[in-house]
């Protein structure tokens, strides 16, 4: 702790002010302390939460309702109903946004009227109406046209030339109804946040990449697809969590794999409504803070090159230089 | 200049009787023959005539407006012409021509064409998302399909050579302007083309960062680069110049050895222009 300037000049005498006070902040403290108390004081004492109900066993040698087998079951078809629905509309989204985009005026044509259909429609209608598509198909399959006819004449009764085919009752029903009523009704809705992301890169990056002979696919893959993800994927994190919540209308399709189904059902079984609400309000916090994590990372990703995390990369990456590492390129580039 | 005769209309079925280019007794470059190029009805380019032959620098001057910029993007086509023909080395560019019929290019074969040809842009369009390493390599790799260690060893060469060893895993939003375009440049030859484009290069620099760039593309000049630059540096256009043509309102009002056009301008236009930038 020496003392002793370089300069010539002695070094003043450090400030030692006053802070200023923050009376308000103190008083706002304080009464967000109280209510915060008030809060948990309610979630401990009262009885009607009936913790053991939704922990430990809400029925005679069963767990609690959050997790007996059947709201697990229910757990997991929401997770892979959001999942699968997502992918569907996240893919079939950003096809729509380039023949959105696209000169020819019956690709862009076909994706503004499915974009106004899916937009129009609710998604509880389209639930139930998906759920009852089989009204107009029993079978639904892949295989030789007219087999049985053909069979005929070479004697056989009943030929049966399909591949594959599956009673439609099976197929559109319950899950895939829901996922397909959900995910095509998402995908209007990415179409426009992809769109609006595709036209938010400056046109000289499509206009460079071109020049240096890349194909048009290259260019969307490679150069304007990638920043446009910076636009992109904010509200996607917001579409996915929506659609984490908009699962629970596939009850209507039906479907019973399903995480509100589920509850419901015991809820309906055991005359208990509170505790079952409070556990699906758990189970729902929980699924969407993992999603919002998940989030983060993806942005951060996509930021590369843009904002202060793309700094501290590029500080580790010039140490890494400087002590003769290997330049490793981050992402998809091995 | 002006009351050159409309060539034939580019018209994408029959075309009337195309004059056949006749076979060049010395190797062109580029070669442009009465282009025209409208935007809607505003008529950009109301025929262009250049020859530029291998190794030759040609710069362009003209006030804002006046088609440069456009006249660069049909070179490459990036902007379809309207009418006339331009060849880069021989070849058609964006079209094929057979039987007296134009056939338009396939978006694959455009693609092809515009390999041999670097561009280099006022705003330098370097991919934001991209190390500087990746964004040299980029072309290539996935263009070309040339093997990645190959290509890293070039780039690494390129970037040597324009100065920027040190900036190689920097992202560009962490570069100057000129390094920024010195990368562009990198990136532009790492296709190994026959024909260099630059567009206003040192434009949009600060005035301190022009000379690093201009340096970088004298360098070039040096090492036999053919090179079409449009550009208001008049000193680098008179010492790096082989030819120089003036444009203004879509024509080429006048061409000849820089020294000459702009020690001793002709026309009214040029002299006009030539007092605001000097
Ligand atoms: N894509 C376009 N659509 C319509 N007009 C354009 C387009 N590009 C350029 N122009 C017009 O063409 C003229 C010449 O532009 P440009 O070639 O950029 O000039 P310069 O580069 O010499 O300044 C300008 O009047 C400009 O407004
Ligand atoms: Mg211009």
């Amino acid at each position: 702790m020496s003392e002793q300037s370089t300069t010539e000049r002695a070094r003043p005498e450090a400030i030692k002010a006053v802070p200023v006070r923050h009376p308000v902040r103190w008083v706002s403290i304080a009464v967000i302390a109280v209510l915060v108390a008030m809060f948990v004081h309610l979630l401990l004492t009262n009885d009607n939460f009936r913790w053991s109900y939704i922990f430990v066993s809400y029925e005679e040698g069963k767990r609690g309702v959050m997790f007996t087998g059947p709201v697990l079951e229910g757990l997991r078809g929401t997770i892979l109903l959001t999942i699968t629905s997502m992918a569907i509309g996240i893919g079939l989204g950003t096809v729509l946004a380039v023949m959105r985009l696209s000169p020819n005026r019956i690709l862009s044509s076909v994706a503004f009227v499915y974009t106004w259909f899916f937009r129009a429609v609710p998604r509880l209608i389209l639930a139930i109406l998906f759920g009852n598509l089989n009204i107009l198909w029993s079978r639904i399959g892949f295989g030789l046209p007219f087999d049985e006819q053909i069979g005929k004449l070479f004697g056989i009764d009943n030929f049966n030339g399909q591949f594959y085919s599956i009673r439609a009752v099976d197929l559109l029903a319950g899950f895939v109804a829901g996922m397909l009523a959900l995910g095509l009704s998402e995908a209007a809705y990415m179409a426009e946040i992809v769109r609006a992301g595709l036209q938010s890169v400056d046109s000289g990056q499509s206009e460079a990449a071109v020049a240096l002979g890349m194909s048009r696919f290259q260019v969307l893959r490679r150069i304007v697809l990638p920043q446009a993800m910076r636009v992109i994927v904010p509200p996607t994190g917001n579409e996915t969590i929506a659609m984490v919540k908009d699962t629970s209308l596939v009850a209507f399709v039906p479907v019973a794999g399903e995480l509100w189904f589920q509850l419901n059902n015991i809820s309906a079984r055991t005359f208990v409504v509170f505790p079952v609400l409070v556990a699906a309000v758990i189970w729902y916090l929980i699924i969407c803070t993992i999603l919002m994590i998940g989030q983060y990372y993806v942005e951060r990703h996509y930021g590369k090159g843009y904002g202060a995390s793309a700094r501290a990369k590029q500080r580790l990456r010039n140490i890494q230089v400087e002590q003769g590492g290997k330049i490793t390129t981050t992402g998809e580039t091995p | 200049m002006t009351d050159t005769p409309e060539p034939d209309e580019i018209v994408e079925e029959p075309v009337a009787e195309a004059p056949e280019p006749e076979p060049e007794p010395e190797p062109e470059m580029v070669r442009a023959d009465n282009v025209h190029k409208s935007f809607g009805s505003l008529e950009v380019l109301k025929g262009i005539d250049l020859v530029v032959k291998p190794g030759e620098v040609c710069c362009v001057l003209g006030p804002s407006g006046s088609g440069k910029s456009t006249f660069l993007r049909c070179i490459n086509h990036l902007e379809k012409i309207n009418a006339g023909r331009i060849f880069v080395d021989g070849d058609l560019v964006g079209y094929r021509e057979r039987g007296g019929k134009l056939h338009e290019l396939s978006e694959k074969d455009v693609a092809r064409q515009r390999r041999s040809i670097g561009m280099v842009f006022q705003r330098f369009n370097l991919f934001p998302h991209m190390t500087v390493l990746d964004n040299v390599m980029e072309a290539p790799c996935r263009v070309k399909r040339e093997s990645k260690s190959e290509v890293r060893e070039r780039a690494t060469a390129l970037l040597d050579r324009v100065g920027l060893s040190s900036k190689i895993g920097n992202y560009p939003g962490q570069l100057s302007g000129g390094q920024q375009q010195r990368v562009a440049i990198a990136r532009a030859l790492a296709m190994r083309p026959k024909l260099m484009l630059f567009d206003e290069p040192t434009s949009a620099l600060d005035p301190e960062l022009v000379g690093e760039v201009l340096d970088v593309m004298k360098g070039l000049a040096q090492d036999g680069m053919t090179m079409i630059v449009v550009t208001h540096e008049i000193g680098f256009a008179r010492e790096v110049g082989d030819n120089l043509i003036f444009m203004d309102g879509g024509v080429v009002v006048e061409q000849g050895a820089p020294r000459d056009v702009i020690g001793n301008p002709q026309h009214e236009r040029t002299k006009a222009f030539l007092s605001k930038v000097l």
